[in-house]
């Protein structure tokens, strides 16, 4: 990098450059080589106050910025105030532009020095050389952008994230973005009309308009839970005497990544989003943002679900394998992710039926059930099939003679699923099975029998058809069907006790010293972080869920439906989500790793493999999973 | 800019053409040049001691301005190799010890390097005439070099630019405090030009503001800074 030699200290006012950066991060974490990079490669320019220093007009920010004595502020024009605000200050030692070098644009903000002050700054060729060069630069410029996104997700991030200049959707501008209409109060309201009409709505947050439809204030969930704690007087007391006055806003043509920082700065879930009149367009919550890769989700869905081939599904599985990558290096967490690929899966799912049905459509009503990992929303590239088929039997026919018309046609929709990737299932777990293609009726008895006369043995390996939804067809009866499921399991305690002892069957892959314990005694030390990690969390939160009359599905809603009730407190839940959603992520981004090197995918992972880090938090979400289990055996004296 | 240093000497012991002191980029004047974008030396010299007839120019230093910015690649630092001289009234000063003097750069070489590298360019230093007189004595005895280079006092254009600033003194340190500047190391001849580099961004900054444009305005108003202190002491 430096063609100096040893022998041949660098000039003194190099070394002196590479002293001051060496006081600051992220340069105190840097390489001398790579400092010496800088420093040689540095210039040193004055600004006296007040003068601008880069300004959107200044087109593609080229040049990587540290304050060496003074300060920066970033400054924008405020429509409300009529003149210009400071946004933020950058003081000695601080980098700037980073969002705007990373994403290869101009500047927003202008950037403009407060007080007489000194800069130093590199150009592009340095810049790109030390962001190749060393990873601890890297990951601080890439930080800097992506703060918000990558709290949990970090380690798996930077991972993943490689180049320079990828297309980065946070730039999208917030006008593009799918704003729901904002719901809105005039200050007078009352603040429990004002809750009222959250609550129609389903939306986590009011805003308060002025005539002018201009925002004064807004008022957020949070903000009645700290009203409520704080031991509310009344709440007929008018809205405006309790919301945040002047709510953060942003134009409708700055974007999401603007909004990212703005949340990530000052803590709060919502920006009202205004156009030139300062006139409310919308707001964009916190959640919004997380999801916004739906962006290529749904041109992928889209493209799946018009598929008219059985090729282009099995050529469409890679842009899957790709999305994921790309939502991993983006920082959306693991339960997102899953949820995206069984959205996905789904999604080709229903295209294989709908193309079968066009060529051979046996003509009777049918929903197409998914069981286990599919039926609970939690599925990852590895994934087998596990369906079944509940029909309606036509007048004048016996079931048997539908399932003569059925079974032909669930066996090709079976064989085509793994041509696309879903592997079959080895316990012939599948709609072709006539065991699994069953009227109502017919459900209702298997259930019954299942319940009422099952063994600790059999549990084993069928308790995943509690874990059930359907795909393609109807709802309604399979809503039924479950209404008298939950019943059925509610009354009996005993099969709840069976349950919750199967759950305990697989222990987290701990030792009674907090190492970890391995699949097998042999050399190798591996875990499966399926059936070791994630398994333990999914039986026993499965078995609070249905004794307590749950409906949904999907671990993470599980948890969260049990924390409303009351079953679980909610610290433990928060607890026992994180540390579900982690071992998944370390479990995906093995998968991801395996397709890389085309490898065939396992849940098997060596932890020495691990970052120190990643380990410890490995450990840590064992250790809470022994937690749950212990919750499992008190409440059923097990 | 060491291995550049070297670099230019290989080079030159390559072609055998030994030392050329006929093809020196000639000394521009003070003229019509944006004073923006001209390339200006600020430079630094350590010397035996003070006496201009008499001591030696032991170590050089020298940054480059321009577009109003100091460029960390272009800029010279280096002590000669002056075995022979006497340096025990200053080594105390700028640390530079005897064995330094037998590693350094051979005097000659240095300082035909030094002309090339500054190609000419007006130079400016703190106290000026100090480091003029010593520069161009030593050019004259090793070189036979005697063309006149463009000088500027930046201790005479910091009062011009900032009349009412009240730096408690005259010196380089009084100046650097006022604007809160730090020196990496005193007495080291390039950190002191770098420093002074530093105080000239400033001035400069300032003279901008004032309708200095050229190399000629500036050069002006340094003689009308100097008639008015003339003034002043009468």
């Amino acid at each position: 990098m430096t063609a100096d030699s040893p022998d041949t200290p660098l000039p003194q006012n190099t070394r002196a450059i590479m002293t001051f950066l060496r006081e600051h991060a992220p340069f105190s974490s840097m390489d001398d080589p790579h400092l010496a990079h800088f420093a040689e490669n540095a210039k040193l320019t004055f600004f006296s106050d007040g003068e601008e220093v880069l300004s959107p007009e200044g087109g593609v920010v080229k040049d990587f910025w540290v304050v060496k004595q003074g300060r920066i502020r970033g400054e924008r024009f405020s429509e409300k105030e009529n003149r210009a605000v400071t946004t933020f200050e950058i003081s000695k030692g601080e980098c700037f532009p980073l969002a705007a070098l990373i994403g290869e644009r101009p500047t927003r903000t202008l950037h403009r020095a407060s007080g007489d002050t000194f800069c130093l700054s590199i150009g592009h060729d340095a810049f790109v050389t030390l962001f190749a060069e060393s990873e601890t630069f890297r990951d601080f410029c890439l930080r800097g952008v992506s703060s918000l996104l990558d709290q949990v997700n970090q380690r798996i991030q930077s991972t993943a994230m490689a180049s320079i200049g990828s297309s980065d959707s946070l730039d999208t501008p917030l006008e593009r973005f799918a704003l729901r209409a904002p719901i809105v109060c005039s200050p007078d309201l009352p603040v429990n009309e004002a809750v009222a009409r959250m609550h129609e709505n389903n939306v986590g947050s009011i805003v308060i308009t002025d005539d002018k439809q201009q925002p004064t204030g807004i008022f957020t969930l949070r903000d009645l839970r700290m009203l409520v704690a704080e031991g509310v007087d009344s709440l007929s007391k008018p809205i405006s005497r309790v919301m945040t006055p002047d709510p953060c806003r942003l134009l409708a043509t700055e974007n999401a990544f603007d909004a990212a920082m703005l949340m990530a700065e000052h803590h709060f879930a919502h920006v009202c989003v205004v156009d030139d009149n300062n006139r409310l367009i919308g707001v964009v919550s916190e959640r919004d943002l997380f999801s916004l890769q739906r962006v290529d989700l749904v041109h992928l869905a889209r493209t799946i679900g018009t598929a008219t081939h059985l090729n282009t599904l099995v050529s469409l599985r890679a842009d899957v394998s790709r999305l994921v990558d790309t939502m991993l290096a983006h920082g959306a967490d693991s339960g997102q992710v899953v949820k995206i690929i069984t959205t996905l899966n789904d999604v080709t799912v229903r295209r294989v039926l709908e193309l079968n049905l066009k060529q051979n459509d046996p003509g009777i009503s049918f929903t197409w059930l998914t069981f286990g990992s599919e039926g609970r929303q939690e599925q990852t590239l590895l994934t087998d099939q596990d369906n079944g088929i509940l029909f309606a039997t036509p007048e004048g026919m016996t079931e048997d003679q539908v399932r003569e018309k059925l079974l032909p046609f669930a066996r090709k929709v079976n064989d085509e699923l793994a041509q696309c990737g879903f592997t079959l299932c080895k316990g012939n777990i599948m709609a072709s099975n006539p065991k699994l293609c069953l009227s109502e009726t017919e459900w209702d008895d298997w259930f019954l029998r299942f319940i009422d006369a099952s063994t600790p043995q059999n549990l084993v390996y069928s308790s995943i058809f509690l874990d059930m939804r359907a795909v393609y067809g109807p709802d309604e009866p399979l809503r039924r069907l479950f209404g008298r499921v939950l019943e059925r399991i509610a009354k009996n305690a005993l099969f709840q006790k069976m349950l919750a002892g199967n759950a305990l069957q697989r222990k987290p892959p701990l030792t009674m010293f907090r190492n970890f314990r391995y699949l097998s005694d042999d050399n190798k030390k591996v875990l499966d972080l399926k059936r070791q990690g994630l398994a333990p969390f999914v039986e026993s939160i499965r078995v609070f869920a249905l004794a307590n009359g749950i409906k949904a599905a999907n671990t993470l809603e599980r948890l969260d439906e049990l924390a409303k009730k009351g079953v679980f407190d909610s610290k433990d839940a928060g607890a026992w989500k994180e540390s579900y959603s982690l071992i998944q992520a370390i479990r995906m981004r093995a998968h991801q790793d395996m397709l890389a090197d085309n490898e065939p995918l396992t849940n098997y992972i060596d932890p020495d493999d691990l970052n120190p880090l990643d380990r410890r938090i490995l450990r840590e979400s064992f250790r809470q999973a022994q937690r749950l289990q212990q919750k499992l055996e008190l409440a059923y004296q097990l | 800019m060491f291995s550049t240093l070297k670099q230019w000497i290989q080079a030159k012991r390559n072609t055998g053409s030994g030392i050329d002191t006929d093809n020196l980029p000639t000394p521009k004047t003070a003229g019509e040049q944006d004073l923006f974008n001209a390339r200006l030396i600020v430079l630094d010299l350590e010397t035996t001691g003070l006496n201009t007839s008499k001591d030696e120019v032991i170590a050089i230093g020298a940054v480059a301005i321009e577009k109003g910015a100091i460029y960390l690649n272009d800029q010279f630092d280096l002590i000669l190799r002056r075995p022979d001289l006497d340096i025990r009234e200053t080594v105390l000063i700028h640390g530079i010890g005897p064995e330094a003097l037998t590693q350094g750069q051979e005097t000659k070489e240095a300082l035909v390097h030094l002309l090339e590298w500054m190609n000419g360019d007006p130079i400016l230093a703190y106290h000026a005439e100090f480091d003029k007189r010593f520069l161009e004595r030593t050019l004259k005895a090793q070189l036979g070099y005697s063309l006149s280079h463009v000088w500027m006092d930046v201790a005479e254009l910091l009062p011009a630019v900032f009349p009412k600033a009240d730096p408690k003194g005259r010196g380089l340190d009084h100046w650097s405090d006022l604007f809160g500047l730090e020196v990496s190391e005193r007495h080291h001849a390039a950190a002191d030009a770098m420093v002074t580099a530093e105080l000239t961004l400033v001035a400069l900054n300032a003279a901008r503001k004032s309708n200095v444009k050229t190399l000629k305005d500036l050069s002006q108003k340094l003689r009308y800074q100097r008639r008015l202190q003339k003034m002043k002491r009468f």
